[in-house]
């Protein structure tokens, strides 16, 4: 009995310190031109205990067009540019600015990751990664949201600009509805709801959109709050012999802002 | 001759001295805002922006949302006593979305002859609005418009428009 409470208490243990956001930033939300200090707290990394801690930063990490930082450096000898500053114990801090860092602009700079390290590369972290940058430039894209943030009370529209779509089947694909899952803002995101197969409002011949807020659309329990959700475009396609085949688009996640 | 350059200096200051702001009275009627505000009014039309987009120059800044769910069928009554301040109010949602974390308390301006800013109470809880235009008062219509706020930084508003019952 005495073994089975322990392993509770480790396992929530375990979850609550995973479950801290770590690294923080300041401010929470930034653009790639705005500076940013980042806190990082490498309790529980090889790098626990280490007096210096050096920056391995990336950028635009799964969408394309990356770049190592310019003050990384060599692997082997980290740059002292790249050197986070000390606060106490396992917290460093470290300042930059996206686009001096990584010598792109606000257009290209969609998110960046990185990992600590000794400046001889003989013990490093493991990746944390992507942090979006608050975008400058508007991209248009065969998805997106209005407004671009909200929290969980608001009125949201997810749009399918099906003119954008890139995929043979979404371009092709009629019959549109949307599927919405909500998830609990919990350190590990639970499903609160989902609701399938609503039909999507045909504003135009190739625009597509659904929208809701959240208590209207589900019921939220009691003492659970939403984290975010995410949204599918979902419809049908014709095969060869004219009959219908279901088809989706992917799975896109919007997390909620907190307003103060 | 010297005393002429006094008298002349005296008289200088002694103009500057009496020189006083105008007030200048409103043209035509003057208009009592508080007044005009005070009765029972429906939700009409419900506009939201974003914010962020707007400032940053984006597309897709406003949207219409009054016929997404029923908001129409929301009645605010803006209650004020005999002299025309403002007491109480009352939401009636109906089935409408709600617009305000509470449904009943007190209200107040920031300027009684020309408020800018309703500020509605109950209890601890506040909520501030501000007022659009006065323009439309006449013929039976105000605005009210909802911002929410990140770092200080508008991200979202509601304007609601409200047309008297």
């Amino acid at each position: 009995m005495k073994k089975l409470i322990l392993s509770i208490i480790l396992s929530f243990s375990v979850a609550f310190v995973f479950g801290q956001t770590n690294p923080t930033f300041n401010p929470k939300t930034f653009t790639a031109e705005d500076e940013v200090i980042m806190t990082f707290d490498v309790t529980g990394t090889p790098m626990a205990g280490q007096s210096d801690v050096y920056l391995w930063m990336f950028s635009n990490d799964g969408v394309g067009g990356g770049k190592d930082a310019l003050t990384n450096g060599q692997w082997g000898s980290s740059s002292e540019s790249a050197k986070m500053t000390r606060v106490s114990g396992n917290i460093f801090t470290f300042k930059f600015t996206g686009t001096t860092l990584f010598g792109q602009s606000p257009a290209e700079l969609i998110n960046f990751g990185f990992l600590g390290k000794s400046k001889d590369g003989t013990k490093q972290t493991a990746d944390f990664k992507p942090f979006k940058f608050d975008p400058l430039v508007f991209t248009p894209s065969q998805f997106r949201v209005f407004p671009a943030k909200m929290d969980n009370t608001d009125m949201t529209t997810v749009y399918f600009h099906q003119d954008l779509a890139t995929d043979q089947n979404l371009q092709r694909m009629f019959d549109v509805k949307v599927t919405i899952t909500f998830y609990s803002d919990a350190a590990t995101p639970a499903v609160v709801a989902t609701r399938t197969a609503l039909v999507a409002t045909k504003e135009s011949a190739t625009l597509y959109s659904y929208s809701f807020i959240p208590e209207k659309l589900i019921t939220i329990p009691a003492g659970t709050k939403l984290g975010k959700f995410s949204y599918q475009f979902t419809g049908s396609v014709k095969d060869a012999n004219g009959a219908n085949v279901p088809t989706s688009g992917p799975v896109n996640e919007v997390t909620y802002t907190v307003f103060n | 001759m010297k005393q002429i350059k006094y008298i002349l200096l005296a008289f200088c200051f002694l103009s500057l001295w009496g020189c006083q702001p105008e007030e200048f009275g409103p043209i035509g009627a003057e208009e009592n805002i508080l007044k005009e505000l005070q009765g029972t009014w429906t939700l009409s039309k419900v506009t939201q922006k974003d914010e962020d987009a707007a400032t940053k120059g984006f597309p897709y800044k406003e949207l219409d949302v009054t016929n997404v769910y029923p908001y129409k069928e929301l009645v605010i009554a803006l209650l004020g006593d005999a002299a025309g301040a403002p007491t109480t109010f009352t939401i009636t949602p109906g089935n409408a979305p709600k617009i305000s974390d509470f449904n009943t308390g007190t209200w107040a301006v920031d300027n009684a002859k020309a408020p800018t800013v309703i500020t509605i109470k109950n209890g601890t809880m506040t909520s501030e609005l501000t007022l659009g235009s006065y323009a439309e008062l006449k013929i039976g219509k105000f605005f009210l418009k909802k911002v929410k706020k990140a770092n200080g930084k508008a991200i979202v508003s509601y304007t609601y428009q409200f047309t008297k019952k």
